[in-house]
């Protein structure tokens, strides 16, 4: 250790070594980010006190909370607060609950378990746009492959087909999306199960445990924070998540798949209300913090308690 | 227990043919359908199998209308995105985990906080800001608007791989004098390759993928990627449905082969970058 502190001596000479060093590397980047996230998001917020139109953006009117206070008190907001939380609840609850089921599979032994584990994350590997294409073709009323497996099952979809559906929408949309996301917590919660040590199990197998048993006092104890991660992780990309829905369905029909995401969009570019956009927006972002720091208090009380 | 045993691994093996089923039949299916000529396709019977005597679809879908020049457009973007999130990633992640520095955790929050933003709030006021400095409708505007979405995650992913990588093997150099810049470029990036080029690769295909911005920002029909180009054929009635999946199966195909290529690197990358983020 001497030696380290004789030798740090010499380093500080380097004229690059002084404790300036570090904001040479970090400063390009946090310029950039500040430039094109943080500012966008100041401006999104003093938007959201304004009443602005999108085909007049100079023009703004300081409303206050005006923007807040209608956005709560409509409807079809509530409306579209149920939707967000239905689907920020499946998603998740989805999600983990069968990517879970899949990691255990895959941890399993059997013949081609490479390929399989190689294979399964072709969903989250697809772009959501060719997803969004193919679950449209697939739920085509006439001649979509699935539309005629449902009718096969006598499940009676109208005329317009399940995406034009008040009751079919929301549960298409759903699906697809947990298709689309349990491989990768799949393959997430696959690396945390190969941290499982092989000896508890079989020390668990021996001493008589059921595999129920062993999954409760040796598996969930190592995989446990990394559900919880995961699990905070599926709930911001499915409140930020846009494209699959706008595509399937654009947040109709009647708004029953209008999530906070889809409602701001809308409100920005169809009604170029972007005041209220904004609002929108922020309770968005409002939301996804609760569940980051709700979660952190979640994990850290779990881990005082362990 | 021996047949119990075997009767286990018939039970994983059929669990796993259906998971593989659910997993790959949408992406079979956008194949089956392109390959499936005009009277079995409106025929009112499902056909489960290609019909090889179409293959020519795909070339076709090729040369129809603007599709090559979508997917040139599409490389150019992601190309770009990756070179700028690299380029600002790397340093940013390499002072994240080598040095202590005040401000440090604002840092690390600020690259948190801008995870949880969705791209849909900032599209309004960024497609103000590309207005007023002229990046609006720009392939470059675009590249700007998807790296500053993509780089928290390369640089959460390669300050895991940089805190791999042990202390040791970086002081020896600085200590013998070596600049921290060239610490970085000789010994630190070489070692945590697959990382970055695990980084490069989400990198690449989150811009290959992103709609929002690029629907919204790009209205010269020269100028748009693919994914805005396929996305427009949804409710479109003039294309047939065959070219339709012949361009959305290329356009798909390249994800889907390089995540399968690249995935032991991606997924522990992304773990970390979830993990920390």
């Amino acid at each position: 250790m001497s030696q380290t502190g004789i030798r740090r001596g010499r380093f500080r000479r380097s004229p690059l070594g002084s404790k300036w060093t570090p904001y040479i590397f970090l400063v390009p980047a946090m310029a950039y980010i500040t430039i094109f996230q943080l500012v966008p998001l100041l401006q999104e917020i003093y938007l959201s006190f304004t009443k602005t139109s999108l085909l007049n953006p100079g023009r703004n009117v300081w409303v206050g909370f005006e923007n807040y206070i209608a956005t709560f008190q409509s409807e079809s907001f509530q409306q579209t607060m149920l939707v967000t939380l239905v689907y920020v609840v499946v998603c998740v609850a989805g999600s983990v609950g069968i990517g879970l089921l899949v990691a255990l599979l895959l941890n399993s032994r059997f013949p081609g378990r490479g390929i399989a584990r190689a294979l399964v994350t072709i969903p989250w590997a697809a772009p959501g746009i060719a997803v969004a294409v193919i679950a449209v073709w697939m739920l085509n009323a006439q001649y979509g492959v699935l539309s005629r497996f449902l009718s096969g099952l006598g499940v009676a979809v109208g005329e317009g087909g399940v995406l034009d559906d008040p009751n079919l929408a929301l549960p298409a949309i759903l699906i697809t999306t947990v298709w689309q996301l349990f491989p990768f917590t799949a393959v997430v919660l696959l690396s945390a199960l190969q941290s499982v040590p092989d000896e508890l199990v079989e020390a668990a197998h021996v001493d008589g445990a059921g595999r129920w048993w062993t999954f409760r006092v040796v598996t969930w104890p190592v995989i446990r924070p990394t559900i919880g991660l995961i699990a905070v992780l599926m709930a911001i990309w499915s409140i930020r998540r846009f494209e699959l829905i706008w595509l399937m369905t654009r947040g109709g029909p009647l708004g029953t798949t209008k999530t906070l995401v889809i409602d701001l969009y809308s409100q920005a570019f169809d009604s170029k209300q972007l005041g209220t956009a904004a609002a929108i927006g922020m309770v968005g972002i409002v939301i996804s913090l609760i569940i980051v720091v709700g979660g952190r208090l979640v994990a850290n009380a779990a881990e005082r308690n362990s | 227990m021996k047949t119990r045993a075997r009767f286990g691994v018939t039970f994983r093996v059929i669990a796993v043919l259906i998971l593989l089923g659910i997993v790959v039949f949408p992406l079979y299916w956008m194949f089956v359908t392109a390959l499936t000529s005009d009277e079995q396709l409106f025929s009112g019977t499902t056909q489960f199998l290609p019909d090889f005597s179409q293959i020519g679809i795909f070339a076709e879908a090729l040369a129809q209308g603007d599709v090559l020049r979508w997917l040139l457009n599409s490389f150019i973007i992601a190309t770009g995105t990756m070179a700028v999130t690299l380029a600002l990633g790397i340093p940013l992640a390499y002072a994240l985990s080598r040095f202590s520095f005040g401000g440090k955790v604002v840092v690390g929050i600020a690259l948190l906080f801008t995870q949880m933003l969705p791209e849909a709030l900032l599209v309004v006021p960024l497609f103000a800001i590309f207005r007023e400095t002229g990046l609006l409708n720009s392939i470059p505007g675009l590249i700007l608007a998807d790296s500053a979405f993509v780089l928290p995650v390369v640089a959460l992913i390669l300050k895991g791989a940089f805190d791999g990588v042990p202390r040791e093997v970086d002081e020896a150099a600085r200590m013998d004098g070596a600049r921290p810049g060239s610490v970085l470029l000789r010994i630190l990036v070489p070692l945590i390759t697959p990382s970055i080029a695990a980084a490069a690769v989400i990198a690449f295909f989150t811009a290959w993928n992103e709609y929002v911005f690029a629907v919204t920002f790009i209205y010269d029909k020269s100028l748009q990627p693919a994914s805005v180009g396929v996305a427009g054929y949804i409710g479109e009635q003039d294309t047939s449905i065959q070219t339709i999946m012949a361009v959305a199966l290329i356009f798909t195909l390249p994800a889907v082969a390089f995540y399968l290529f690249a995935q032991k690197y991606v997924i522990g990358g992304m773990t970390a970058g979830a993990v920390k983020g």
